[in-house]
C-alpha cells in the first residue's frame, strides 16, 4: 500500500483558485473518493490557505489520476485546465506525504509559521473523515502521529510563543503590564483596521470596558456600537485618559494629542496606576516625551512592527528544531508503515505452516487409536511447536521490514518456506498421485 | 540533626533556584512550575528543622542571629508561596529561591554545633521581638525582591524590548501587588518587633533605650520604612518609585539589623 497526497496551498495557488475549490463539508467528497477501487482510505483538509487530499492506495498511479480528476471535476467543476492543475497542485508520496502531513499539523507549512489554528483544522478534517468512514487504520495512525508531533513541536520549541502580528504583540505587552484585563478599561481614540484588530485581540484576552472618542460624534457612535462601548467626543479626552488603563490611538492629527502635560495630569488622578499607550497614528498621536513618565508605557506602530519582526525571526530560528522533531516522528511512523509490508508474508507463512501441521496431525491421528484427551494433547503439542519455530523468524521479519533491506528478508523467507510454491498436498491428493 | 536538615534545606532551595534560572534562560514555563514545587518541598523540610529546634529547648531559640536569618528565609518563602494563591507571580521564584538558599546557607554555616542557646534574660518578649521583627524583615525582603524584578521588567518595557510569554515573568501589576501586600503586612510586624524589642530592653535594663548600635540603626531603618509606607499608601507614588524604595529600604534594614549585628 502507498500513501499519496495531492493538494494546493497559499504558495502554489492564488486565493481565487483556493476559494473555488474550498470544501465546507468534506463527507460527500470523501464518500465518493473511497467508493473508488483505487482509494482505500482518504482525508480531506480544506482551509483558507490550503486544500489537500491524502489517500491510502494499492495502486498509486491510478489513485493519482483519480485525485487529479477529483480536483478538476469535483472540486473545481471543470474550471481548471490540466496545465493549471500542473501549476497549482503538488504531490507527495509515502515518506514525503507523511512528512507533509506532520509539517502541516505542526504549523510548519503555514503562512504564519507557528499559528495555532491549523492543528484544530487538521483535527476537524480527520474527525470528518472518521465520521464518514473514509479514514481507516493507517491514516488513523498517520493523523494521530501528526497530532502528537504538533504537540511536541509546540511544547519542545518556542515556535508558537512569540506573537508575530502587531495586534498580538500589543496584547502580549499588555499582559506584561497588567495581571488581569477583566477590570481594565480601554480608550479607543480614532479608528482604523490595525487599531480595531488590536482592540479585538485585547477583548479576546478579557478586556471588557471600552470607550470610544472621536472628532465626529457619528463615527464614535458607530464604533461604540461595533465594540459595545460608550461614545465620547475628543473634548472629553483628559477625563477619559485618567480613567483608562489602555489607550489605543489612531487619529489624523498634525500634532500629538496625547501630550506630556495631559498624561501627567492623568497619572496624578490615577494615583500612579500605569497607562499602556498603543499609538498606531501616523504622524504619531502620542508625544514621545511621555516615555519619560515612569508609569506610562508607549508603543508606536514602528515599535510594535519591529517587535513583530523580531518575533518572526525568532520563530524562523525555531523551525530548525521543529523540523528535527518532525523528521524523528516521521521515522517512527515510517518504521511502523514499512513493517506493514511484512504482514502479508507473515500471514502467508503462518497459514502455510498451519496447513502442514493440520495435515500431518490428521495423518498421524489416522494411524493411532487415541482418545479425545490424547488427541487434544497432540493438537496442543504441534501448535506449540509451530508457534515456537515461527516466533524467531516472524519477530525478525517484523523488525527488518522497517529497514531498507527489509524486502530482501521477506524474499528470503518466501523462498526458504516455499510460500510461492503450491500448497502441501492433502492425504487424498497423495493417494490419487 | 538540625544542622543536617538546614543543609538539606539549603540544597533543596539551591535546586529550586537553579531550576528557576534554567527556566528563565531556556524559556521553559514548566521549569518555573517545577521550581515552585521544589521550593515548597524546601519549605516543608525547613519547617521540620524548626520543629526539631523547638524540641531542643523550652521555647523557639531564635534569638541567635543564624537561627533568625533561617527563620526569615522560611517565612519569606512561605509568604511567597501563599501569595501565589492570589497573584500570578511564579516567575518571582527566580529571585526568592536563591535568596532563601543564601539565608539558609548562612544559617547552616553560622549555627553553633551544639545548638542555639536561649539568652538567660530572654523570656517571651525576646522571642516575640525576634519572631515579629524577623517576619517583618522577611516580608519587606519579599517586597524588595519584587521591586528588583519590577525594575528589570520596567526597564525592558521602556526600552521597547519584548520577551517570550513562555518566560512566565509576572506582570508589573502583579509585582506591585506583592509590594503593596508585603509592605501592608510586613511593616506592622516590624513595628511590633521594634515595640517588643523596646519592652524587652525595658524589662532587662529598666529603660527602653540603651543606645546600642543595633537599637540606633534598627530605629533609623524602621523610620525610613515608615516613610516608604507613607509614600506608598499615603502619597500614592507610582509603582516604579515604590519598587525602587522597597529595594533601598530593605537593603538599609538588612544593614541596620544584620550588618550592624555582625560588624559589632
Amino acid at each position: 500500500v502507498k500513501i499519496l497526497l495531492l493538494g494546493m496551498n497559499h504558495r502554489t495557488a492564488p486565493l481565487e483558485v483556493r476559494e473555488r475549490l474550498a470544501v465546507d463539508d468534506p463527507a460527500p467528497a470523501l464518500g465518493k473518493l473511497v467508493a473508488c477501487d483505487e482509494v482505500d482510505e482518504a482525508v480531506l483538509l480544506s482551509t483558507c490557505n490550503r486544500i489537500e487530499v491524502v489517500v491510502l492506495t494499492r495502486n498509486s498511479d491510478a489513485a493519482r489520476l483519480r485525485l487529479r480528476s477529483f480536483f478538476r471535476r469535483d472540486l473545481a467543476g471543470d474550471a481548471l485546465s490540466d496545465a493549471q492543475l500542473d501549476e497549482y497542485l503538488y504531490e507527495h508520496r509515502d515518506g514525503d506525504a507523511m512528512r507533509h502531513v506532520l509539517r502541516v499539523a505542526s504549523s510548519l507549512d503555514s503562512m504564519v509559521v507557528g499559528e495555532p489554528q491549523i492543528l484544530g483544522q487538521t483535527k476537524d478534517a480527520y474527525r470528518a473523515a472518521v465520521e464518514c468512514g473514509a479514514s481507516g487504520p493507517i491514516l488513523d495512525r498517520l493523523f494521530q502521529r501528526a497530532f502528537a508531533t504538533a504537540k511536541r513541536v509546540r511544547t519542545d520549541t518556542a515556535i508558537a510563543e512569540r506573537p508575530v502580528s502587531v495586534a498580538r504583540v500589543a496584547v502580549s505587552l499588555a499582559r506584561q503590564i497588567f495581571e488581569d484585563f477583566s477590570h481594565k478599561r480601554a480608550l479607543l481614540v480614532g479608528a482604523g483596521e490595525m487599531i480595531e484588530m488590536a482592540l479585538s485581540a485585547l477583548r479576546d484576552a478579557g478586556l471588557q470596558s471600552i470607550c470610544v472618542a472621536n472628532r465626529s460624534a457619528e463615527r464614535a457612535a458607530r464604533l461604540a456600537v461595533d465594540f459595545g462601548a460608550t461614545a465620547h467626543g475628543l473634548d472629553e479626552l483628559p477625563a477619559l485618559i485618567a480613567e483608562s488603563d489602555v489607550v489605543l490611538t489612531s487619529i489624523a492629527a498634525e500634532h500629538p494629542i496625547l501630550t506630556r502635560e495631559l498624561l501627567v495630569r492623568a497619572l496624578h488622578t490615577r494615583r500612579g496606576r500605569p497607562i499602556f499607550v498603543i499609538d498606531i497614528g501616523v504622524p504619531r498621536n502620542a508625544d514621545p516625551a511621555i516615555d519619560e513618565l515612569d508609569d506610562v508605557y508607549r508603543y508606536d506602530i514602528d515599535d510594535l512592527a519591529s517587535l513583530a519582526d523580531e518575533n518572526a525571526e525568532e520563530r524562523h530560528r525555531e523551525t530548525a528544531r521543529a523540523e528535527a522533531i518532525v523528521a524523528e516522528e516521521q521515522q517512527r511512523f515510517d518504521g511502523w508503515f514499512a513493517a506493514l509490508r511484512a504482514v502479508p508474508t507473515i500471514q502467508h507463512l503462518r497459514r502455510r505452516l498451519e496447513e502442514i501441521r493440520v495435515l500431518e496431525v490428521q495423518r498421524a491421528l489416522g494411524r493411532l487409536a487415541l482418545g479425545e484427551a490424547e488427541r487434544e494433547a497432540v493438537e496442543a503439542l504441534t501448535r506449540s511447536l509451530v508457534n515456537k519455530i515461527l516466533h524467531g523468524p516472524v519477530t525478525r521479519l517484523r523488525r527488518e521490514a522497517g529497514r531498507e533491506e527489509g524486502m530482501a528478508y521477506l524474499e528470503v523467507a518466501r523462498l526458504l518456506f516455499g510460500l510461492d510454491d503450491d500448497p502441501p498436498a492433502g492425504p487424498g491428493e497423495r493417494r490419487r498421485r | 540533626m538540625v544542622i543536617g536538615l538546614l543543609e538539606l534545606t539549603a540544597i533543596v532551595y539551591l535546586v529550586a533556584g537553579l531550576a528557576a534560572g534554567a527556566g528563565l534562560a531556556l524559556g521553559h514555563r514548566r521549569l518555573t512550575d517545577v521550581s515552585v514545587g521544589v521550593l515548597a518541598g524546601g519549605v516543608a523540610v525547613h519547617a521540620l528543622s524548626f520543629t526539631l529546634l523547638h524540641r531542643g529547648g523550652e521555647a523557639p531559640p531564635l534569638t541567635n542571629t543564624a537561627a533568625a536569618v533561617s527563620f526569615m528565609a522560611w517565612i519569606g518563602t512561605l509568604a511567597f508561596l501563599l501569595i501565589l494563591w492570589r497573584a500570578r507571580v511564579a516567575g518571582l521564584v527566580v529571585l526568592v529561591a536563591p535568596m532563601a538558599f543564601m539565608g539558609v546557607f548562612f544559617a547552616a554555616v553560622r549555627m553553633p554545633a551544639g545548638g542555639v542557646a536561649t539568652p538567660a534574660s530572654g523570656g517571651p518578649l525576646a522571642h516575640a521581638h525576634v519572631l515579629l521583627a524577623s517576619a517583618g524583615l522577611a516580608l519587606l525582603g519579599l517586597a524588595g525582591l519584587a521591586g528588583v524584578l519590577f525594575l528589570a521588567e520596567h526597564r525592558r518595557l521602556k526600552r521597547k524590548r519584548h520577551l517570550s510569554d513562555a518566560l512566565a515573568l509576572p506582570s508589573l501589576e502583579a509585582l506591585d501587588r506583592v509590594n503593596a501586600f508585603s509592605l501592608a503586612v510586613g511593616f506592622p510586624l516590624l513595628t511590633l518587633g521594634v515595640v517588643t524589642g523596646a519592652l524587652w530592653v525595658q524589662s532587662v535594663h529598666g529603660r527602653p533605650w540603651t543606645g546600642t548600635a543595633h537599637e540606633t540603626w534598627s530605629l533609623v531603618g524602621w523610620a525610613i520604612y515608615a516613610v516608604l509606607v507613607a509614600q506608598r499608601f499615603g502619597a500614592h507614588r507610582g509603582a516604579r518609585q515604590c519598587a525602587a524604595s522597597a529595594i533601598v529600604g530593605f537593603a538599609f534594614l538588612v544593614f541596620a539589623v544584620l550588618g550592624v549585628e555582625l560588624l559589632v
